[in-house]
């Protein structure tokens, strides 16, 4: 008897309707004519025209694009750094400590780690006068704390299933130990890297609640201003941005998978 | 050609003024509380091929990497050619290693692989590509150059491994389980391979096994090894026919085991009285005690079927065939004796297994020679 398929797969196309639909809504009224935004009139890019010509929104988007890529580096440098300690230093004093501060982050709601951030940047402005106003440097920072969890995690994983010989043989024909970072840790891990950089740009580009306790007058960020702006009524232009916004994640998430699974092969 | 007894007296394991090229001084090497390596002393001489033997978890590996520099001893030290390297990192030790597992570098190409060693010693681009295809050719990959490790196949690595390893000349080569990751008759024909390359190439080689048969065929010299510490050291030969305790009888090869005392001495011969028929004679290299408690231990291709059984005969022995195992070219067979003891013996099969003598349930005299058996006093 063959097996009916049918109720499986209606089940997996209303799961993908739910989480896509929306969005496809809204790339479709992106191009859409009409100011109204639930009624279609006609294809147009307009809208794309004059989000390019709405300069507070580009700034918004241009400060969030640089606060995501600093982010997303320090937080691969520190990120690594920590997995390398869990992973390759054994049991050290204060492991189990230095492990839960560090995933704690990953559990801890976005708005106490931001409360208690911007508690922490008024508190050091009295006290050493810096950081000297909140913007671009304190919302890198919060930003840095928690998405340098994030990639602890990938690059920890990576690292646990390395073959330690190869870090031994390469050592045994010569290599000092910087060295063997360089030329045979590093590129094992690469891959793990990219999409830890990839995830902690998204994380970052897309966060508002921790970005709005320590921004400052001036360093609104793109989540910010959508979010603003949504509220006095949403405008086309909201939507041509979140398409671009979707293309660029969508080519993201492409590219960190295709890495991975090279990584793999490998 | 020299005679057997020349060359004898050409081995440096028993010349005393020959210098050991790697010392081993009293190592010990502890993880927490657990010795792993418990107050290990080798001499390795130039030319060899030592091989340390022993289960899995008996410290083998952690010495061999202690040799390498990849873990360092809790105390004691390590000579190598009269220089003492113990606090010597890995990556100055003039040493290399084939691990286990190959540890193929699995971003670069089987060149590149041979290569990276030869490149931190900052080699010419011209001499490094000599060299690797110098090594390419003795190992006979050189159409392999270019694949990277996931296109080889298990042997292929095991080569290019190997190739890396020499790649850099050095004169004491450590090889982790070499043959372990092969399959069987790969590992035969490799086996005599690598005793071909070692000895055209004039390197000490230093092995880790648990396989025995590998050790017996490959080795001048090897060291049977238990929990960390040194059982026996000694050629092939003696470990298989001298062992000098019961652990080593029992780890290399299959033994009859009679457990007893000594009740009398003659001349170089003992007498040991057993559980299992009279009591027995053999030829013993040790004066004896009477009274200790003694082993009386037999190969079982050292016994052989009693055609004349007498009641005073020297260690003969009746019994009833119980097992029959048939490999082909000998059979085992267990034997069970007075006192219901098992005594195992091979025999060869010289005539073809439909007209063989023996068969199940039948009574048989056995015996064996003073001479072919040892007595364990440990």
């Amino acid at each position: 008897m063959r097996r009916r398929r049918w109720p499986l797969l209606t089940v997996l196309a209303f799961g993908y309707a739910f989480l896509y639909v929306p969005i496809l809504l809204l790339i479709l009224y992106s191009f859409n004519e009409s100011r109204l935004v639930t009624v279609w009139t006609g294809f147009s890019t307009k809208w794309y025209v004059e989000l390019f010509r709405n300069k507070q929104l580009l700034d918004a988007a241009w400060l969030s694009v640089r606060i995501a890529a600093v982010n997303a580096t320090l937080a691969v440098v520190l990120g690594t750094l920590a997995a390398n300690a869990l992973v390759r230093h054994g049991t050290f004093r204060g492991r189990t400590g230095f492990e839960l501060l560090l995933t704690a982050p990953l559990v801890m709601p976005d708005v106490i780690i931001g409360l208690s951030l911007l508690l922490l940047f008024v508190a050091m402005q009295q006290t050493i006068g810096w950081p000297d106003g909140r913007g671009f440097t304190t919302i890198t920072i919060a930003h840095v704390t928690f998405s340098m969890a994030y990639v602890a995690v990938v690059v920890r994983a990576r690292l646990s299933q390395m073959d330690r010989s190869l870090e031994e043989a390469a050592m045994d024909l010569g290599a000092r130990p910087l060295r063997v970072y360089l030329a045979i840790t590093l590129p094992l891990i690469a891959p793990a890297l990219l999409s830890g950089w990839l995830l902690a740009f998204t994380l970052s580009l897309d966060d508002l609640v921790i970005a709005s306790f320590v921004a400052g007058p001036g360093s609104t960020t793109l989540p910010m201003v959508i979010y603003s702006s949504v509220r006095m009524g949403v405008s086309p232009q909201i939507n041509a941005l979140a398409t671009i916004i979707v293309a660029v994640v969508t080519l993201a998430v492409v590219i960190a998978g295709i890495s991975m699974r090279r990584g793999r092969g490998a | 050609m020299a005679t057997l007894a020349e060359r004898r007296s050409l081995e440096p394991w028993q010349d005393p003024k020959a210098v050991p090229y790697l010392r081993i001084d009293r190592i010990t090497k502890k993880f927490g509380d657990v010795y792993a390596v418990d107050d290990v002393s080798l001499e390795i001489f130039q030319g060899e091929f030592f091989s340390l033997l022993g289960s899995s978890g008996c410290g083998k590996s952690t010495l061999l990497r202690m040799l390498a520099g990849l873990e360092y001893p809790s105390s004691g030290r390590i000579y190598i050619d009269g220089v003492d390297v113990t606090d010597v990192p890995a990556y100055s030790r003039p040493v290399n290693m084939m691990f286990q597992s190959y540890a193929l570098f699995p971003h670069m190409s089987v060149e590149q692989n041979i290569e990276f060693g030869l490149k931190q010693d900052r080699m010419s681009r011209r001499e490094r590509g000599e060299r690797v295809g110098e090594m390419l050719e003795l190992l006979k990959i050189t159409e392999l150059r270019k694949r990277r490790p996931d296109q080889l196949s298990g042997g292929q690595r095991q080569r290019v491994a190997l190739a890396r390893s020499l790649a850099k000349h050095p004169k004491l080569l450590l090889l982790d389980e070499p043959l372990g990751a092969l399959d069987k008759r790969l590992r035969e024909n490799t086996q005599f391979e690598l005793v071909n390359l070692q000895e055209r190439l004039g390197i000490t080689f230093v092995t880790v096994t648990h396989d025995q048969e590998e050790a017996m065929t490959m080795s001048t010299r090897i060291a049977v090894m238990d929990a960390g510490q040194i059982m026996q050291v000694d050629t092939p030969t003696a470990i298989y026919e001298f062992p000098t305790c019961r652990l080593v009888a029992e780890f290399i090869g299959s033994i009859n085991l009679f457990e007893g005392k000594v009740v009398a001495t003659e001349g170089d011969e003992v007498v040991v009285e057993t559980r299992v028929g009279r009591p027995m004679r053999m030829r013993s290299f040790h004066p004896m005690v009477l009274g200790t408690p003694v082993t009386v231990a037999v190969r079982p291709e050292k016994m052989r079927l009693c055609a004349d059984f007498r009641e005073d005969g020297v260690n003969q022995l009746k019994g009833r065939v119980e097992d029959i195992a048939y490999l082909g070219d000998v059979s085992i067979y267990r034997i069970r004796v007075g006192d219901g003891a098992l005594v195992e013996m091979t025999l060869t099969n010289v005539q073809p297994r439909t007209e063989q003598a023996l068969t199940w349930e039948q009574e048989v005299a056995i015996e064996w020679s003073p001479t072919s058996g040892v007595v364990l006093t440990e």
